[in-house]
């Protein structure tokens, strides 16, 4: 073993090791082009490597060994090495795409034989798109496959699979990453993948049956090959500006505004001053990345090693976020019948985080305020007799000055996330494979927020002509709050393959395994110490006991979840036209009561692969037709423990210095709640036309989760108000999904492609049957208005349905805003009842499309990627949240109603609270152009560099929006009852341009 | 080599056996599990049950926010305060009767009563099952739950009307429970449920004098019958009232009126019921309460909601100490040194809410005096002169006024004498989350609120509305009041 780890250190650290004479040639097709990526081996020699971009490889052996060359889509050739340069031509396979494999879930298959709807994404698809979260870079390139991203540093977006099945279960889709469930990927450097596989529909699914009701997303990270040693580096840098901005009032159509609305002239017309909030706490974004790896194989031995660094400087004020990541992916050839799988890797992300509230606040806080005083101080809402701010005067809104909001919030995120497992293949017969597979996640996290609680005191309270009024010497000066999180999952799998083709015809492979996930315990420490030093140096000082000033000490243990699981699948293939898959999972999952653990889960899938039928032979132009369909069950077991248990923590005085604990219950448990299950019927056609130049696939698939588990509450008067998870509804979800792409080559120096792909997805409620179940009133905008409700109404309606008040415009008498009532009177808002609501749409778009195109002209690489949704609805909740004092967005300033003015559309201004109506209700249509990026290749002699491509990408160039806020894109807090679809505190999608270079030594 | 397939299959051997559906069993961590009620087997324990009621009351949504706005703002004694602009999402609404079933104020004050009722009906089903601890003490916080589960009902039934009574934990499967959680009861069968409470609580508390100082704050007998008597004050009972009003012994007027809502009079000998607040560390507070009546703008220190109204205002006499104990005005020095700007946004603010110690912290040492000694004297007096015993109402009367520095009343008649009681009790008692109530107990609500400037629409306006949301769960067996 030693000499083993000793070989495989030589090979990392001597590049120049090698033996034998180096072998150069060229590898073209028949049209003499060159083909890049073809595989070389020597068969006695067992070196290997691949053909560059060009077609050329150098290979490191002997004269007169056989080289075999192979390539996807070409017949393999073997022929004997030659000292003088070799040019090759392969010749065109007969079976086209024939060895192109899937990754499907506890094995492969080839991706003619698969019957289910999986979408394989390849590295160079993806990584063009720089962007720091995995699950970010594929969106619009799958068709079905819905992302909601944010690009605030560090974000995880939504991503949705086939419509949302589920409205306060787990939401997310299962990742698998080398074999680790895991449901967030944000340690994952999009660098180091190698494929994307996309589990969408129940037949492929059911093998993940516990957790694949939202899909599975597997990610296959690099491994080395090639028998010399390759260096790859990748670096770039760019600029990032918010893609699309709101014009605010100027201070002077501020003042007028305001003015109207409280009926006074308490404000000047003539300002002295005119502040762009939105400027004053934003910067110019910036942001890099370095990616180095080096790989490589010899005959027993692949490895890989990766590490890459990114850092952003975001374009709010003070939020820098920077992430390193390292990877080792190894993979040992023990003995002829045993390999070992071993991979690792290490993240550890900072982050200065601010409050995305600062957006909130510059929007509303009115431009008549200064960042700062003439005499220093920040700027406050106080409006002097002269009607413009200064440091004396009254208050005149409750915004804080957003500048000194981002200046005194003093905080540090750190974590590491390490993930790595283990692999064991082994042949106990030729067709006979036994896996073993363990992986484990360990993540830490720490943090500190520090508030300088007298200086924000100051701020708020103490403008310079107030000295009179001094901080009270009994407040904290300071408090600072630590806190420390981390857990450790774990996953172990084992399972047979048997794999034989009997008479010729009968190709059968069936895998039977079991498995068991662990969700640790995780465990959270959260501290609150008041008056500390003021230099954090100093905060944590040896042997000083904190007792003293501890104000808050938290330390939790959450409950951990247990998975155990025993899964088989079969697959036929006849005479190599004819599919059959069936898949069966049972699992078991520690959240739910004794008896309603167990779930089963089957499914099965079937395909016909009429392009081999021997009546196809002669037709031309068709490549490839295959037509597939399945049914599967599938479950989500995403709920908290479910146990009737007491809430702690209700202490009280009762007169005296001793502080009386207190506990109550305060839920009510359904113990028979048990697995979410959906159940989905599908079916599709791949085809591939015209030589293969037109591929494309078309699917539909009805999806319905019979047992929707929401969380409610009992009835008010029970005086619970703990929600629990109860089975309630039915939900369905319907479509269809097309993807296209047209590649071609005109000659030698210019090819080009064109795909897209659309997909159409109708989202209903179908029934609740549970009358017991609290209406979930969400949506909520922070002043007592709500926007979205689900309770027995909402059957037939869209999940994250918005339920309000229809706008019926401005009565143009009094400029006051107008709503109908359910008989269809206008009516002003007080005189509104709650059946006076309506379902005015959702915030689950209907359809989702993606654009690719893209040319290769000479040493020249351009591409364009686009991706837009249809049929949402939005919330203007920045808009609908103002309150008295606040600003507003120019396009009402300029036009509101006013006795002069009565035809205006915007309403006369007002101070009170507007209740949630269609008036702030937008389309959240959008398409947006993710990407362009041009590269250009230098035409390198052979050398030190191989390979040096340099390019520059527009990220989010372009969009078209009907939505006048900031962006349509809104993830809020992933709830689709909560925040999502609603503008508050959101972060703006930037346009950032990019320029960077790849290179290979 | 050998080693590497021996570990293989003690791996798969380890979760193959593990396999079981124990296997699957995990240890709860976040909470306590309600399987384990014997770790609550003792004094200590069975006393923590009661002691998540008297919690309750801590919350911003019982006792704070919602609850200024409909017993105070909502009143004539105070206006919305604050910035013109600023609504504290409904308090407009509240100050000016406009409010509707939706409001948030009035929703949150329901629910909120009755999350401090399921606590309550917590306690009494739990704590007699405790059999370690000690059978007193286990009938004392029992006694405890049910007056404050008195005290809930009680402000239910004053704001809402009658409304469900819920007097056990309801089964979520049975119908019979189903039905008890919305339909609403009578006013007077919410009354007799009240009465039963307070009386099989009276028979098992315990005299303040014989808690220790340490629990000064719990309910005693005093509390239960000064309750019961205020109960039979709003029933018209008038020989009840005087029969429990002397039962409250034990207690005196204390001489310095502003003092009570100071630190220092906390639970003084005047005090029957309050809630407390704590404000040093581990701080224990009524959330908000002091912040959201703190003097607002430059050189304040809250948000200035609930400021005292001019019909508050004009109603003390000249000299009348508590003027000043309850009202700060601007430009002036409290009593603790502080200065309150002439720069502040109001002129006049909440004083009773005040803390000196912890101004401007979210929760503070300011207690709320719910019982005092002071109206069991006024409740007292308003039952004699309904008896037709005015003379002995009016040396009740007057130990109130002398009190406050007042001279004795000059009322003679026993309709004056009844206006003079409720003048005095307004005075006396402003801010104490009384006044709303006590104009529509004594139906002088829709002349006080025509000299307050708004109108108080008779027969709708005596109660609250009902939260739309429990409504619509009703389904029809319950009807919103009428006029909503």
């Amino acid at each position: 073993m030693r000499n083993f780890i000793l070989s495989f250190l030589a090979l990392i650290l001597l590049p120049a090791y090698m033996s034998g004479q180096v072998i150069k040639g060229k590898v073209l097709d028949k049209d003499g082009i060159g083909i890049p990526g073809a595989i070389v081996l020597g068969t006695t020699s067992n070196a290997n490597t691949d053909t560059d971009f060009d077609g050329n490889f150098s290979i490191n052996a002997t004269n007169g060994e056989t080289l075999k060359i192979s390539m996807i889509g070409f017949e393999t050739l073997s022929i004997k090495a030659s000292t003088s340069f070799m040019t090759i031509t392969l010749k065109d396979s007969q079976e086209m795409t024939l060895d192109e494999v899937v990754v499907i879930g506890y094995g492969s298959r080839k991706k003619i034989d698969n019957t289910t709807a999986i979408t394989s994404l390849k590295a160079e698809e993806v990584s063009k798109t720089k962007v720091l979260n995995a699950s970010q870079a594929i969106q619009g390139k799958a068709a079905g496959v819905q992302v909601i991203s944010s690009d605030a540093p560090g974000s995880s977006p939504s991503v949705v699979i086939r419509g949302l099945g589920t409205a306060t279960g787990g939401r997310t889709p299962l990742y698998v990453v080398d074999g680790m469930p895991t449901t967030n990927i944000n340690n994952i450097n999009t660098n180091d993948i190698t494929s994307y596989e996309i589990l969408k529909d129940a037949s492929s699914l059911a093998i993940y049956g516990t957790r694949a009701a939202n899909g599975v997303i597997i990610i296959t990270t690099k491994q080395g090959k090639g028998d010399k040693v390759t260096v790859e580096v990748e670096s770039f840098t760019g600029f990032r500006k918010p893609l699309k901005t709101v014009r605010m009032a100027d201070s002077n159509a501020y003042a007028t505004y305001t003015n109207a609305a409280l009926g006074t002239n308490t404000f000047s017309t003539n300002q002295p001053v005119n502040t762009n909030w939105l400027d004053a706490i934003t910067r110019t974004g910036n942001y890099t990345q370095n990616n180095v790896s080096i790989s490589g194989s010899s005959e027993n031995v692949k490895y890989f090693f990766s590490a890459g660094n990114y850092e952003e400087k975001a374009i709010l004020n003070g939020l820098d976020y920077s992430r390193f990541t390292f990877r080792n992916n190894n993979e040992y050839k023990i003995s002829d019948k045993l390999k070992i799988t071993q991979n690792l890797s290490f993240t550890s992300a900072n982050s200065t985080p601010q409050p995305f509230s600062a957006f909130t606040s510059a929007y509303k806080q009115s431009p008549i305020v200064p960042v700062r005083f003439s005499n220093g101080s920040y700027g406050i809402s106080y409006v002097g007799a002269d009607g413009t701010s200064g440091t004396s005067g009254s208050s005149f809104n409750n915004v804080g000055n957003p500048v000194s909001q981002l200046d005194f919030n003093d905080e540090e995120q750190r974590s590491v996330t390490l993930q790595g497992g283990i692999k064991l293949d082994y042949d106990i017969l030729k067709s006979l494979k036994f896996t073993s597979q363990f992986n484990g996640e360990y993540y830490t996290w720490k943090n500190y927020n520090f508030e300088d609680t007298q200086a924000i005191w100051q701020v708020n309270n103490n403008p310079a002509n107030l000295s009179s009024i001094v901080y009270p010497d009994d407040k904290n000066i300071n408090q600072l709050t630590k806190g420390r999180n981390q857990y450790f999952n774990w996953n172990l799998s084992n399972y047979v393959t048997y794999n034989e083709v009997f008479g010729d015809i009968h190709d059968i492979e069936v895998t039977a395994g079991i498995e068991t996930s662990i969700q640790g315990a995780r465990e959270a420490l959260t501290v609150t110490r008041k008056d500390v030093n003021p230099n954090s140096n100093y905060w944590s000082l040896k042997d000083v006991n904190y007792v003293g000033t501890v104000t808050s000490y938290k330390d939790e243990v959450f409950n951990e979840t247990k998975l155990a699981s025993y899964f088989g699948r079969f697959q036929y293939k006849l005479l190599d036209r004819y599919l059959l898959t069936g898949t069966v999972r049972r699992d078991g999952s520690s959240n739910f009561g004794k008896d309603y653990r167990w779930g089963t889960f089957p499914a099965f899938g079937i395909g016909w692969i009429v392009s081999n039928e021997n009546f196809m032979a002669n037709v031309k132009g068709i490549d490839l037709l295959k037509i597939r369909g399945g049914w599967g069950k599938l479950g989500n077991q995403n709920v908290p423990l479910n146990n009737q248990s007491y809430s702690s923590g209700l202490s009280y005085y009762t007169g005296g210095s001793i502080l009386n604990e207190g506990t109550t219950i305060n839920s009510q448990i359904d113990p028979s709640l048990s697995w979410e299950i959906t159940e989905e019927t599908s079916a599709g056609v791949d085809f591939e036309f015209l030589d293969s130049r037109l591929k494309g696939s078309f699917d539909l698939y009805d999806k319905t989760t019979k047992n929707v588990i929401l969380f409610t509450v009992p009835y008010i008067t029970s005086g619970i108000n703990a929600a629990s998870p109860a089975h309630v509804g039915e939900v369905n979800n319907k479509g269809y999904e097309i993807s296209l792409r047209w590649d071609d080559k005109i000659n030698d120096d210019l090819s080009y492609w064109l795909g897209g792909n659309y997909s159409n997805n109708t989202n209903k409620l179908s029934s609740l049957q549970n009358a017991n179940i609290s209406p979930i009133k969400g949506g909520g905008l922070g002043n007592g208005q709500w926007t979205k409700l689900l309770d027995n109404s909402s059957v037939g309606q869209a999940l994250g349905s918005f339920y309000l008040y229809d706008y019926a415009g401005v009565n143009p008498e009094n400029g006051k805003m107008l709503y109908y009532t359910a008989d269809g009177e206008k009516v002003t808002q007080d005189k509104l009842a709650e059946s006076d609501r309506n379902y005015s749409g959702s915030i689950l778009p209907t359809s989702n499309y993606g654009v690719t195109v893209g040319v290769n002209y000479k040493n020249f690489d351009l591409s364009v990627d686009g991706y837009g949704t249809g049929g949402s609805k939005v919330y203007n909740g920045k808009k609908a949240q103002r309150f008295t004092g606040e600003n507003v967005e120019a396009s009402l300033a300029e036009n509101f109603w006013t006795a002069s003015n009565t035809t205006a559309t915007n309403p006369a201004p007002f101070n009170s609270v507007p209740v949630a109506s269609t008036y702030y209700l937008e389309s959240g249509d959008f398409f947006r152009i993710n990407n362009i990026s041009l590269g250009y290749k230098l035409p390198l002699k052979e050398g030190f560099i191989n390979y040096c491509r340099l390019y520059v990408n527009a990220i989010n160039p372009f969009i078209t929006q009907k939505f006048s806020g900031f962006s349509p894109e809104l993830n809020g807090n992933g709830d689709p009852y909560g925040t999502q679809g609603i503008e508050l505190d959101a972060y703006p999608t930037l346009r950032s341009v990019v320029i960077g270079a790849n290179l290979k030594f | 080599m050998k080693k590497v397939y021996i570990s293989m299959f003690v791996l798969s051997s380890i979760f193959l056996s593990g396999c079981s559906d124990d296997y699957l069993d995990v240890n709860e961590t976040e909470s306590i599990l309600t399987e384990d009620i014997e770790l609550f087997n003792s004094n200590e324990g069975a006393a923590t049950f009661t002691t998540a009621v008297y919690n309750k009351f801590l919350d911003f949504s019982m006792s704070s926010f919602s609850w200024v706005g409909m017993t105070s703002i909502a009143s004539d004694d105070a206006d919305k305060g604050s910035s013109p602009g600023d609504t504290g999402s409904d308090k407009d609404l509240m100050d000016a009767l406009t409010y509707n079933p939706s409001s948030p104020s009035t929703s949150e004050i329901f629910r909120a009563n009755y999350e401090g009722i399921n606590r309550a009906n917590r306690a009494i089903s739990i704590i007699p099952t405790l059999d370690k601890a000690d059978a007193n003490i286990r009938e004392r916080l029992v006694g405890e739950a049910k007056f404050l589960r008195a005290f809930m009902y009680f402000t239910l039934v004053k704001a809402y009307g009658g409304v469900p009574v819920i007097d056990h934990v309801p089964n979520p499967a049975s119908e019979e429970d189903r039905l008890m959680q919305l339909t609403r009861k009578t006013p007077a069968e919410v009354y007799a449920f009240i009465e039963k409470d307070l009386t099989e609580a009276a028979a098992v508390l315990p005299l303040k004098s014989a808690y220790s100082a340490s629990e000064k704050g719990r309910a005693s007998q005093g509390a239960a019958y000064a309750l019961l008597a205020k109960i039979n004050l709003y029933q018209k009972n008038w020989q009840k009232v005087v029969d429990n009003c002397n039962l409250v012994t034990g207690y005196s007027l204390v001489a310095n009126y502003a003092s009570m809502f100071r630190l220092a009079g906390e639970n003084d000998a005047e005090s029957i019921f309050e809630i407390q607040g704590t404000g040093t560390v581990p701080i224990k507070g009524i959330a908000g309460y002091s912040n959201i009546q703190g003097a607002r703008g430059a050189g304040g220190w809250g948000w200035g909601f609930n400021t005292p109204s001019q019909s508050l205002l004009n109603a003390y006499e000249a000299n009348d100490v508590r003027k000043n104990a309850t009202i700060i005005f601007a430009g002036t020095t409290l009593y603790d040194g502080r200065v309150v700007p002439t720069t502040v946004e109001n002129p006049m603010y909440n004083y009773k809410a005040y803390s000196s110690s912890f101004t401007d912290a979210w929760e503070t040492d300011t207690n709320i005096k719910y019982l005092r000694f002071a109206e069991v004297i006024l409740m007292k007096a308003e039952a004699l002169n309904e008896l037709g015993q005015t003379a002995d109402a009016i040396a009740l009367l007057n130990q109130i006024r002398n009190r406050a520095g007042l001279a004795n009343t000059t009322a003679v008649s026993q309709s004056d004498m009844r206006t003079a009681i409720w003048k005095e009790r307004r005075v006396e008692m402003a801010f104490e989350h009384d006044r709303f109530f006590d104009l529509v107990r004594t139906g002088q609500a829709a002349a006080a609120f025509t000299i307050h400037g708004k109108t108080f629409v008779t027969g709708k306006h005596e109660v609250f509305p009902l939260p739309q949301a429990f409504i619509d769960e009703a389904g029809g067996l319950s009807t919103q009041n009428p006029g909503y």
